[in-house]
């Protein structure tokens, strides 16, 4: 016994096989009608759809066997696939290559013919064959008749190839479809000229506009001229990204960032172009950029505000040392000198003191559970004499709930509006502290106010209270690094409060401080 | 011939460091505000003025430098820019606004003696 060949393209064959979803599938009329009629036709016991992958023949359809397969190897089939057309094998037991399969040997088949059944494409998967157990010869009537019934066999093959591929192609629609409609980014398909054919939801949300009020539109109209110059009919592959303006249907501008791909649609040149809002990145860069140019200033103003005390210690220490001065002038430059060092050392822990807590953030505080009467009383004491000329009134609340805190930089926080009150108004006017808890936007807090009847403040200077180094009225009798309301801003800020300053010139200040309150006994 | 100076300067402290560091080189006239400075160069049209940069409520001696060197009546003028921004954009900020010369704060009272008493000669 002769092994059948394999095929050339075996591995493509099987495939294409394997692609039909046929093998091991249940009997079908429409191939048992064609073995029925062979069977009768030819007068045989046999007729078979026989299919043919790596190991076996398996039968799609079979008149008189019982087996649903045999090995590839004991198949006459094997080898009438790799025949040009119709395999007659008149009498198998005068044949080499059939006498000892056991179909022959055992079953008793003497006679086979077999004609392949070949795909559209000319994969042969198969035969429609007829099996005899008596030697017998065919005429050309009927070959022609076994060739034509095989024709009937392949077509069926090819009605369910059709409809297979009919079906994958849909499923690969619906993937696609699904695909567009919720990628994030907006798809648009261009027509040679730009104008818009289709698009995608997110381009329709993007622009504002459904596909009836995109279509036809110019992508110079959607993307901005920079964009359009990517509609190049020389490109032939996806140019780089490029920033652009976007523009939707009502006029309304936003950032976008556009990528045009080349392509081909019925012979037709066509654009895809992939849209995405770069809105949220933009904002992102300028505050960035804001944040650099604000750090930048803070620096600058930095250098300018130590250079200046620096500049008095400097030189006049450098003119008492070269020159002769009489000693009450003497005295009053070495009390310069001694004021702007102090001054000097003041700015530098504040500056330190501001950096620690931009730096560190809310992870550099150690909240607790603050009692607003404790923290007052303790700012006050703290105050160490200042405001001994002042006349400083403590109103509080009774039952007030606690919150949350770190006390020493709340202390410092109230300490800084505390000092400027007391800095910014005369002598024996006075001071008002009070603290109550009330509701402010449907939450309970805890309000501390500092009011004072000084100097005030102009709406200009209100404006840039919280402006690093900014001293209102620059007033030369009042020390102060001009830090004081900047660190004060920082420390509320951390503890999720807020503050409210009012201010009249020749009136007075009043600064509210708003704090979460804890719930009572939590 | 006496010579007449002009210190515009916010800080009073280092307008006294300025004054006590020109004193035997002239004449000296003090102006502690961009307003007053002006003022101050038309009705006395000093010989030089020695001009802070920041001169507090958000007014600049750029701005009376360029002042100062617009004006016919005050161009021949010497400005001398004294400054705590001491950044290389700053100093071709100052001598862009028309300034004779840039000097950086903390300077030496020796150093700006001498740097006046030049600029005074030339």
């Amino acid at each position: 016994m002769l092994a059948p060949p394999l095929p050339q393209d075996a591995a493509h064959r099987l495939r294409v096989l394997l692609d039909l979803n046929i093998l091991d599938t249940a009997a079908q009329e429409r191939f048992d009608r064609i073995t029925r009629m062979a069977a009768r036709l030819f007068g045989v016991p046999i007729a078979l759809v026989s299919l043919v992958d790596a190991e076996r023949q398996w039968f799609k359809s079979r008149v008189g066997l019982a087996l649903d397969s045999i090995p590839r190897a004991e198949s006459f089939c094997a080898h009438a696939l790799m025949q040009d057309g119709l395999m007659v094998v008149e009498d198998a037991r005068l044949d080499e290559r059939f006498g000892a399969l056991p179909i022959v040997a055992q079953t008793g088949a003497r006679f086979y013919a077999g004609h392949p059944l070949a795909m559209p494409d000319g994969q042969v998967i198969g035969t429609l064959c007829i099996i005899d157990h008596s030697p017998r010869a065919l005429d050309d009537e009927q070959r022609t008749l076994l060739r034509d019934l095989a024709a009937l066999a392949a077509n069926e093959i090819a009605a369910i190839e059709l409809r297979r591929a009919h079906e994958r192609r849909l499923a690969n629609e619906a993937w696609i479809r699904v695909l567009l409609d919720h990628i994030p980014d907006g798809v648009l398909m261009l027509d040679a000229n730009g104008s818009v054919m289709s698009a995608n939801p997110a381009a329709e949300q993007m622009f504002g506009s459904d596909l009836y009020g995109l279509a036809g539109r110019n992508a110079v109209a959607l993307f901005g001229e920079d964009a359009a110059l990517l509609l190049d009919p020389e490109l032939t592959a996806a140019a780089p990204p490029q920033e652009g303006g976007g523009r939707r249907i009502d006029g309304s501008t936003f950032p976008i960032e556009v990528q045009l791909a080349p392509m081909c649609l019925d012979g037709q040149r066509r654009y895809a172009a992939i849209v995405r809002d770069v809105t949220r990145q933009h904002e992102d860069a300028q505050r960035s950029r804001a944040t650099e140019e604000r750090r930048r200033k803070h620096f600058t103003t930095a250098t300018h505000e130590l250079r200046t005390p620096m500049a008095s210690i400097l030189g006049f220490s450098e003119l008492l040392l070269k020159r002769d001065f009489d000693p009450a002038t003497s005295r009053e430059l070495l009390d310069i000198i001694h004021r702007q060092a102090s001054r000097l050392v003041d700015l530098i822990n504040q500056l330190l003191d501001l950096a620690r807590i931009e730096a560190g953030g809310t992870e550099g505080l150690s909240f607790t559970r603050v009692n607003v009467a404790e923290l007052v009383e303790q700012t006050l004491t703290g105050l160490n004499g200042l405001g001994q000329n002042h006349r400083i009134r403590v109103e509080l609340e009774t039952g007030m709930p606690a919150f949350s805190a770190d006390p020493q930089k709340m202390q410092q926080a109230l300490t800084n509006i505390i000092s400027n009150s007391i800095k910014y108004s005369a002598d024996d006017t006075t001071v008002d502290v009070s603290a109550a808890a009330l509701q402010r936007n449907a939450k309970l807090m805890i309000a501390i106010r500092v009011a004072d009847h000084g100097i005030g403040m102009t709406p200009e200077q209100l404006a840039r209270i919280f402006d690093a180094f900014y001293r209102a009225g620059e007033s030369p009798n009042v020390q102060g690094s001009g830090l004081g309301m900047t660190i004060f801003k920082e420390i509320i800020e951390l503890h999720g409060g807020q503050a409210d300053i009012e201010s009249h010139p020749g009136t007075g200040t009043a600064v509210t401080v708003w704090l979460p309150a804890l719930p009572d006994h939590g | 011939m006496d010579k007449k100076i002009l210190i515009v300067e916010d800080q009073d402290d280092l307008r006294l460091l300025v004054r006590l560091s020109l004193k035997s080189l002239g004449s000296i006239v003090l102006a502690s505000s961009a307003a007053e400075g002006l003022e101050q160069v038309r009705a006395e049209l000093p010989d030089l003025v020695t001009l802070d940069v920041w001169l507090g409520k958000g007014d600049s001696g750029l701005d009376v430098c360029r002042a100062i060197k617009a004006d016919p009546a005050t161009r021949h003028i010497k400005v001398l820019l004294l400054s705590a921004c001491g950044q290389q954009s700053d100093v071709e900020a100052g001598l862009e606004a028309g300034a004779d010369h840039y000097m950086i704060k903390p300077f030496s009272p020796q150093s700006l003696f001498e740097t006046v008493a030049t600029m005074l000669a030339g």
